[in-house]
């Protein structure tokens, strides 16, 4: 009962690690390539949730400043600004990554690790 | 003003990365004459720092006046102004070599975004070296290898797509764990400032040890990939080998040991000596550094291209630099440090020789360096200093590196680690010599019958040239940067 | 895609969910928001468009040389401030310091240099968005 407590407490925390656990596992497991890049794009929303989780402050209020709420307990929105930023990077790295597989697929005709390794190790041998 | 340089050395770097593209109706010797002056005066600013830094002692910068408990910071120290200058000197030899090198399947119209892409990259590098901070640091990083991925895919060659996207990929791996460990750290800490988090985590750490050991797994897995330290390089020979040659001397001179940079800023000045001594990082890192020693030596013996074999050497040359980083001494610090720089210059001299060959004869395979050596003495003369630089023959930088190391273990009472890098040693002779020796002893009848000096730009030569005098001065002089090292190794303790 | 309600739809909502980007930028020092949300908001209308009319008739109205242009232009707007607060007051990026009016707090016009800033990673945000979109389609496409 007290681990359950537990849980429910760090559940945001909990999610985070979950999504990245997923991501890692969709990236190091599955050999289509688009399926990594999502797995990649998994893995880093779960480091984003886990950092923006972190600037939560309970019972504290969105931090914009009006008249009303004068030393009020704000939210820390530090870790939302920050992941903005990581934000950007991920779909900066998506589109990269992207871009890559579609000219992977424009030569070798495939997106599969596998059949990739395959015509490579194939076409080492043939020279 | 000498206070303002670190920022104007980052904005002259991105001005010029800015600036590239709206030269491309105008002539584009006028760009790349513009992109000269740049690099030269960041180099020459970068050692104004260093001297000011030298002498007067360490500077923080911070940006918008805000102090280091809510704004950015970056701080200027001897380590930091002295691997800039580092940095800037062997990007501008390598810079003058790309001049003329375009015919690496580099297409002209991608030549301008190559340039902007190096530049970034010169920007990154720098803001990685001076900054204070655990986020910003990241965010350069991420910057780095995105840049340091198309650097490479800007080759439109088939082997290229494949090698980048696996370093893509490892790449944004290793950068989510490292922002997984900044989150981490930030919970418990409540910082992002190098210094504050680490007097922090001094009076913390009986308290979230459990929190702080996964922070720092994740952090140094992070930067361990991205500088391919050994169970980590399986990126690296594919990418260094497929890159064209600029890039690859960049990426394995340079951009490799910024991480390892990385590594060093975080294991001496954010965990401190305490914490890593707790963990038993010390002998992971011996561990790991003489594997990958062995392994890449044994791994490159196997190689029959040279660009892959130099890739393969690489990894094992992180080995000799991780070893010394790991003794945890000042003796080995020293030697670690060395090692980076006399590396970035062999590893360079290496890479673009190779990559003269491959401009004027258009092989790449080890078989057809047989007689080379009559044709192109110059770049064969050149990569025979670095391989006997590699091997550590006395007179080249190699060797004193290697010599300074083996004391560093000596002094550690490590003995059984000196004969891995003795080891070590022998292997790069398994597979350097052979090279040196096929290409000038080898009897190639058709070959020495023309023996004429190569009709290569000179541009191409002289940067070449550079690296291979730069080698033996070193080696000779060690003293030149030695001391220079002491000081710097003297503000991580 | 040749579907007269999409056209039509499309040209209606189009100048709608950039204005609201631009709210976004301006009010960035105010509510939540910012240079990257609105830059995003923009980027996304035009991407929009470009699904619906094709890349031809989208590079009509927004080409690549525009894009890097503009992009460039982001940026220089975000480096000239800070050389700004460099020169007035001895560090990069110095807001009040070095000169801005801080204005009254909670009105559009404040926070000094925040507003220009804003503006500037908002036409970057904007322009890399539609960038990245028409370089990917356009690799399909080859």
């Amino acid at each position: 009962m007290i681990i359950l407590q537990k849980i429910l407490e760090n559940i945001n925390y909990l999610g985070g690690i979950a999504l990245f656990l997923i991501g890692l596992h969709t990236v190091v497991t599955h050999s289509n390539l688009i399926k990594r890049i999502i797995g990649l794009n998994i893995m880093g929303t779960g480091v984003f949730l886990f950092f923006v989780a972190i600037g939560n402050v309970t019972g504290g209020e969105p931090p914009i400043m009006t008249e009303d709420n004068i030393g009020a307990i704000f939210i820390n929105p530090l870790p939302s600004v920050l992941i903005l930023t990581g934000i950007v990077v991920v779909v900066s790295m998506t589109v990269y990554s992207l871009s890559l597989v579609i000219r992977i697929f424009e030569t070798y005709g495939t997106i599969d690790q596998k059949e990739l390794t395959r015509l490579i190790s194939e076409q080492n041998n043939h020279d | 003003m000498i206070e303002q340089l670190p920022i104007i050395n980052l904005l002259l770097l991105l001005g010029t990365a800015l600036i590239i593209p709206l030269f491309k109706k105008r002539p584009f010797q006028l760009s790349l004459t513009l992109c000269f002056l740049v690099l030269l005066t960041v180099l020459v600013s970068s050692v104004f720092l260093l001297i000011h830094v030298l002498e007067y002692g360490e500077f923080y910068y911070h940006f918008g006046n805000h102090e280091n408990l809510i704004g950015i910071e970056f701080l200027i120290d001897a380590f930091s102004a002295f691997f800039t200058v580092f940095v800037a000197a062997l990007v501008l030899v390598i810079y003058l070599y790309s001049w003329k090198d375009k015919t690496e399947g580099i297409e002209n119209k991608e030549f301008g975004r190559y340039y902007i892409l190096l530049f970034i990259l010169l920007f990154s590098i720098f803001g990685i070296l001076y900054s204070n901070d655990l986020f910003n640091t990241y965010v350069f990083i991420e910057i780095l290898s995105i840049t340091s991925c198309a650097i490479i895919s800007i080759k439109r060659k088939k082997e290229t797509y494949t090698a980048a996207f696996r370093y893509v990929m490892l790449n944004e791996i290793a950068s989510m764990s490292y922002l997984l460990g900044v989150a981490l750290i930030y919970m418990i800490t409540g910082h992002l400032n190098l210094e504050r988090v680490a007097t922090s985590l001094q009076s913390i750490w009986p308290l979230y040890s459990t929190n702080i050991i996964i922070a720092i797994g994740f952090m140094t897995i992070g930067v361990g990939i991205k500088a391919a330290i050994f169970p980590f390089h399986i990126w690296l020979p594919d990418a260094h080998a497929t890159a064209p040659s600029t890039s690859s001397a960049i990426l394995s001179g340079i951009v490799v040991k910024i991480y390892i940079l990385v590594l060093v800023k975080l294991l001496f000045r954010v965990f401190g000596m305490e914490i890593v001594e707790a963990l038993h990082i010390k002998w992971i890192m011996l561990i790991l550094g003489s594997a990958g020693m062995i392994m890449g030596s044994i791994f490159a013996i196997a190689q029959k291209d040279v660009k892959r074999m130099l890739g393969y050497s690489s990894v094992a040359q992180i080995g000799y630099i991780i070893l010394g980083i790991g003794l945890f001494t000042e003796a080995g610090l020293q030697a670690a440090f060395f090692h980076i720089i006399s590396h970035g210059i062999m590893k360079a001299a290496l890479f673009l020789s190779v990559g003269v060959i491959i401009y004027y004869k258009h092989v790449q395979k080890l078989k057809d360096f047989e007689g080379i050596g009559y044709q192109m003495p110059i770049s064969m003369t050149v990569f025979s200093f670095g391989a006997l630089g590699m091997v550590g023959i006395p007179l080249t930088s190699g060797f004193i590196s290697k010599f300074n190391l083996g004391i560093a273990v000596i002094d550690a009472n490590l003995i059984f680690f000196l004969i891995i890098i003795i080891l070590s040693g022998l292997l790069n002779v398994v597979y350097y010599f052979p090279i040196v020796i096929s290409a000038f002893l080898k009897d190639n009848k058709e070959m020495q019958k023309i023996p004429h000096i190569e009709k290569v730009p000179n541009i191409m030569l002289i940067p070449i040239l550079t690296l291979g005098v730069a080698i033996v001065v070193l080696g000779l002089f060690p003293n030149l940067i030695m001391d220079i090292i002491v000081s710097v190794v003297a503000t991580l303790f | 895609m040749n579907d007269t309600i999409l056209k039509s739809i499309t040209r209606i909502i189009v100048p709608f969910i950039q204005v609201y980007g631009v709210f976004i930028i301006l009010h960035g020092h105010l509510s939540p928001g910012g240079g990257f949300s609105g830059g995003a908001l923009i980027g996304t209308s035009l991407i929009l468009f470009t699904l619906v009319f094709g890349v031809k008739k989208a590079k009509v109205k927004f080409s690549e040389r525009v894009a890097e242009i503009s992009g460039s232009a982001g940026i220089i707007i975000y480096v000239l401030v800070g050389i700004v607060g460099l020169v007035l007051a001895g560090s990069f990026l110095t807001n009040i310091e070095a000169g801005f009016p801080a204005g009254v707090a909670g009105t559009l016009m404040s926070a000094g240099m925040i507003p220009i800033i804003m503006i500037g990673i908002g036409i970057k945000v904007a322009s890399t968005m539609i960038t990245l979109f028409h370089t990917l389609v356009e690799e399909e496409v080859r």
